[in-house]
């Protein structure tokens, strides 16, 4: 008796259950995130490392994209509508980004501003190009461009420019070629590391010395004493902020002299803080933003940034300032277009902002030149 | 049973079902929970069920998508072909990461599995093929005649029929003699290799049949996602799984389904919040290490546990279990005599200890043989070295005209040797049913094949050692108690479980370590009919024992030791008049009954 009750009520759910299952029997997962609404505020999604290593990267950028948007937020939106900025961390790690990638297209943002890390970028792009939503990164890697997605534009150089523009000052301005590299695994490290390899190769330069360590390591000792050895006349640091400046603090206190020579890394507070005033006097450095005084538009930036967030601005903040001001421009000059049409109009924008003029070409690039800055007193400066 | 069907048919449907109710991101997550599903049920097969903690378990994942990504990507293989050659590099590595266990286990297992795991991480973020830490990209979709799996709806039912057939099978193996003989193995290295169990191939097997769950989860990984980077092979993830494990309950394959579904889940909610989100783990699992240590898997029993203790659920209060009467084999032709095992000058060494000193003795097919002597004379320590389990420092053991002196436990218990302990070594967490099936098994591990190829002939493989577990429940009296636990039975009952285990081998020669320890009068009675019928079937019996009655009306010859020297061998009568031997138990009233019973300690062990 109370089996066949059980048994009756097991149909029972069966039977409910199927044409469930038959209305809905073509596809599941019709109804994806609309992005053609036409009112309510424009939902555009920041993906940074909000946590973990690589945070005070992600907190620059969100710095830079928050002031763009609270100004264009404070002058009407756009087309009436108010822009709205959300925020995901992908703890610098790819295959979250790749989890981001699908959250933000599920829940209908129609573009994307970061992230800082071009691995985790380069892991997202072919879920972003088939979700039709453009992309600006902060980050540098020529793996950016070899993408090839119509969807991902770069609010700066590539580490080819950086490296190309450090190659030539070192080689061919001063006439330096006893050259070590000190370079780190990561994604970011990599990518300095062929690119100034190649530009020295360009110039028949062959570095003396090219020592490699892993993205956490905080001992460079061993790698140090070896490029002591070769005395060279410049070493070249591949690393990021906090990195870069443990490795030049150490060569100091092996009796290392001579000047370090580096990409944005090595012009930022972090880097001198790290590494300690007085050692980073005479580093070189291949940046397309050497300071906060270089223009009147940097200058107004720079002061509203410490209005804001009470700090000083710098280069991240700077070029995520840039990446969202062309984003919102191409989105007011195609009326609020998605997809296609708004990859085109950025792709169309031209800009004067605060690392040069923006024109984008076909692989998503829209600056191509950096400055020369040198560290003079403690202050980056452009170099003569 | 009809309930169980009934709710895995709900389930199945409403797993069908739910795809209509998630948009697309949910799917994903969903997609990412069954890939770790899969995995924690590898983990919960090697750990939970054979007892090798395995912490490569996340790096064998990240070897079967790699090489994915780089056979599609580099080698231009198509993606089926990929993950088929995937397969069997991950199951190669697999057997490769488990060769530590044959020499060392438990924590050393676990650092050593946690070493070639980070070896690999390594390799992967520094190796150009790999692509270092920027991963690989444009790993090609996996096709289906029909379907796009670039369509993460359809990768979901991909995955889903995958995850059933991969739990069924884990199921399906542990209930089945392989899992069987893992679980003993688990509860009792030991005593498994004395009931023949070949614990070096099955440790192996474990590690192989993980690898296969990591290899299959990796492989969807690597078409879900089409991207591989190092980070998700990290350490951290394999503390998520192994939290997973933990929390799931590691003894039970559902249990792991469950923990790996409700920790995913959990980290759904936690991602905004990365800085709480480890911290939230930890506190989890030493949360239910402390208050389930068997798991979320293990609360159903605990909870009614605590019921009845509160009394708001009824005991089950009938009559406890009798133990049965033995039902005697049938007599059979006794064999002619010959010398079944002999002991030529056998010394064992601990250090200093010299526990066996130049041991010659003959045992006759067909006797039953006594060894006595005080306690740390050497009697256990000379079925340690008869068992397998001891490599005497010099002399040799022959089994009839076998040299079987440095043969492993595994080895002697198919040659036809089967033992007790002085301690009892039953299988902890198996019933006493499950406890002769292991000894009943007489295959070879590496008869495992049939697995993978033809299960309806391990089905009824299984079913035919069910019926011999019963017959043979049913002959020594053990019906009753075929599904209880051993740890809940008195204990002559389970002195008697491990004799029928013993017995299940159907041994040429069997080794009793003292088991009247602790019986009363009547069991004492039971024991000696129990063994005269085992003898009756042609069965060689040496027993050890201190109850001397027993020695005395059941031994036809007695070998005496003393500080690891045979002092005295002959009948009974001869052996209690030799003044040696008197002058071994120090005068006192020696041969007579109230010679005290063993405490047990096994000096020599």
């Amino acid at each position: 008796m109370f089996s066949s009750l059980r048994r009756r009520a097991a149909v029972m759910l069966l039977g409910l259950a199927l044409p469930v299952a038959l209305a809905a029997c073509s596809a599941p997962g019709g109804d994806q995130g609309d992005s053609n609404k036409t009112d309510g505020p424009i939902k555009i999604a920041l993906v940074d490392a909000q946590s973990g290593q690589l945070s005070s990267l992600g907190a620059w950028e969100l710095k830079g994209a928050r002031l763009a948007i609270d100004e264009w937020n404070a002058a009407g939106g756009i087309n009436g509508r108010q822009i709205e900025l959300g925020v995901f961390d992908d703890q610098g790690d790819p295959t979250v980004g790749t989890n981001l990638a699908r959250k933000i297209a599920s829940e209908g943002y129609i573009a994307m501003i970061g992230t800082a890390e071009s691995a985790v970028t380069i892991a997202m792009a072919p879920i972003l190009r088939e979700s039709k939503i453009p992309n600006i990164t902060s980050g540098q890697s020529p793996g950016l461009v070899a993408v090839k997605s119509p969807f991902l534009f770069l609010n700066g150089p590539t580490s080819v420019t950086y490296d190309e523009t450090l190659a030539k000052y070192i080689v061919d301005t001063k006439g330096l070629k006893n050259i070590a590299m000190i370079t780190n695994n990561g994604g970011y490290g990599k990518g300095e590391h062929d690119a100034f390899t190649k530009s020295l190769q360009a110039r028949g330069v062959k570095p003396i010395e090219d020592q490699v360590v892993t993205a956490d390591q905080k001992d460079f000792s061993a790698a140090l004493t070896t490029i002591r050895q070769k005395n060279p006349q410049v070493i070249f640091i591949g690393a990021e902020e906090v990195q870069s400046g443990l490795i030049v603090k150490q060569a100091r206190d092996l009796g290392i002299t001579v000047p370090f020579a580096g990409a944005a890394p090595q012009g930022t507070p972090v880097f001198a803080d790290t590494a300690g005033t007085a050692n980073v006097e005479g580093t070189i450095v291949s940046s397309p933003y050497l300071s906060n005084e270089v223009s009147e538009a940097s200058k107004k930036f720079a002061a509203a940034y410490k209005a804001k967030f009470n700090e000083d601005a710098e280069m991240h903040g700077a070029k995520a300032y840039d990446g969202t001001q062309i984003l919102l421009n191409a989105l007011k000059t195609s009326n609020v277009a998605t997809g296609q049409a708004l990859a085109d109009a950025i792709r169309a924008t031209k800009y004067a902002g605060l690392l040069g003029d923006f024109a984008f070409d076909d692989t998503g690039v829209g600056i191509f030149a950096t400055r020369i800055g040198t560290i003079q007193g403690g202050k980056l400066v452009a170099a003569g | 049973m009809k309930l169980r069907v009934a709710g895995i048919g709900v389930l199945a449907v409403l797993a069908w079902l739910l795809p209509y109710q998630l948009d697309s991101y949910l799917i994903h997550v969903a997609n990412v929970v069954i890939l770790f599903a899969i995995l924690a049920i590898g983990l919960g097969l090697v750990m939970g069920i054979a007892g090798q903690i395995n912490l490569a378990q996340i790096a064998l994942f990240g070897v079967a998508s790699y090489a994915t990504a780089i056979l599609t990507t580099r080698a231009g293989f198509g993606f089926w072909t990929a993950a088929a050659l995937a397969m069997l590099i991950v199951a190669a590595i697999g057997l490769l990461i488990g060769t530590p266990a044959l020499r060392m286990q438990s924590h050393y297992l676990g650092i050593v599995t946690l070493g070639l795991a980070l070896a690999l991480t390594n390799w992967v973020t520094n190796a150009h093929i790999a692509g270092g830490a920027e991963g690989i990209t444009g790993i090609p979709a996996p096709t289906l005649p029909g379907i796009d799996l670039r369509n993460d709806y359809f990768f979901y039912y991909l995955e889903l029929i995958v995850f059933a057939l991969a739990l069924a099978f884990g199921l399906f193996v542990v209930r089945t003699p392989l899992g069987r003989k893992m679980r003993a193995m688990r509860d009792d290295s030991l005593a498994a290799g004395a009931v023949g169990v070949e614990v070096p191939q099955l440790r192996m097997t474990a590690f192989f049949l993980a690898s296969i769950y990591g290899g299959v989860a990796g492989v969807l990984y690597a078409g879900l996602i089409r991207y591989v980077a190092p980070e998700t092979f990290s350490i951290a993830n394999m503390f998520l799984l192994l939290a997973m494990v933990i929390i799931g309950g590691r003894q039970s394959l559902v249990g792991c389904v469950v923990g790996a579904v409700a920790l995913s889940l959990l980290r759904e909610v936690l991602v905004d919040y990365p800085t709480y989100a480890q911290v939230a783990y930890g506190t989890i699992v030493v949360l239910t290490v402390v208050f389930a240590p068997t798991g979320l898997a293990g609360l159903p029993v605990r909870a009614r546990g605590l019921l009845q203790r509160l009394g708001w659920l009824r005991r089950d209060t009938g009559a406890p279990p009798k133990l049965g009467d033995f039902r005697p084999y049938d007599e059979v032709e006794r064999p002619a005599e010959q010398v079944i095992l002999r002991i030529d000058d056998v010394s064992m060494h601990f250090r200093g200890l010299k526990a066996l000193q130049e041991v010659t003795m003959e045992i006759t097919s067909g006797e039953i043989r006594g060894v006595v002597g005080p306690n740390g004379s050497g009697k256990t320590t000379l079925f340690n070295v008869v068992s397998g389990l001891y490599r005497p420092t010099s002399g040799r053991v022959w089994l009839g005209e076998r040299d079987l002196t440095a043969a492993r436990p595994h080895t002697l218990a198919r040659a036809g040797v089967a033992r007790t302990f002085q301690n009892l070594r039953l299988f902890p967490l198996l019933t006493v049913r499950e406890n002769l099936l292991v000894a009943l098994d007489q295959t070879s591990v590496l008869g495992s094949w049939r697995y993978a190829l033809w299960q309806p002939g391990v089905w009824r493989h299984d079913r035919a050692l069910r019926r011999q577990a019963d017959e043979l429940l049913d002959r020594f009296g053990l019906t009753a108690f075929a599904d209880a636990a051993p740890g809940e039975l008195p204990y002559g009952t389970q002195r008697r479980v491990e004799i029928a285990r013993a017995m299940a081998r159907h041994p040429r020669l069997l080794l009793l370590d003292e088991p009247a320890a602790g019986l009363n009068g009547e069991e004492v009675r039971q024991l000696s009919e129990i063994v005269r019928s085992i003898r009756s079937t042609g069965v060689t019996v040496v027993l050890i024992e201190h109850n001397m009655g027993l020695v005395m009306s059941l031994c036809e010859r007695v070998t005496v030791f003393a500080s690891g020297r045979v002092i005295a061998d002959g009948t009974p009568a001869e052996v209690a008049r030799a003044p040696q031997v008197v002058e071994a138990y120090l005068g006192d009233s020696a041969m007579s009954e109230d010679v005290p019973v063993a405490t047990a300690t096994e000096a020599t062990r």
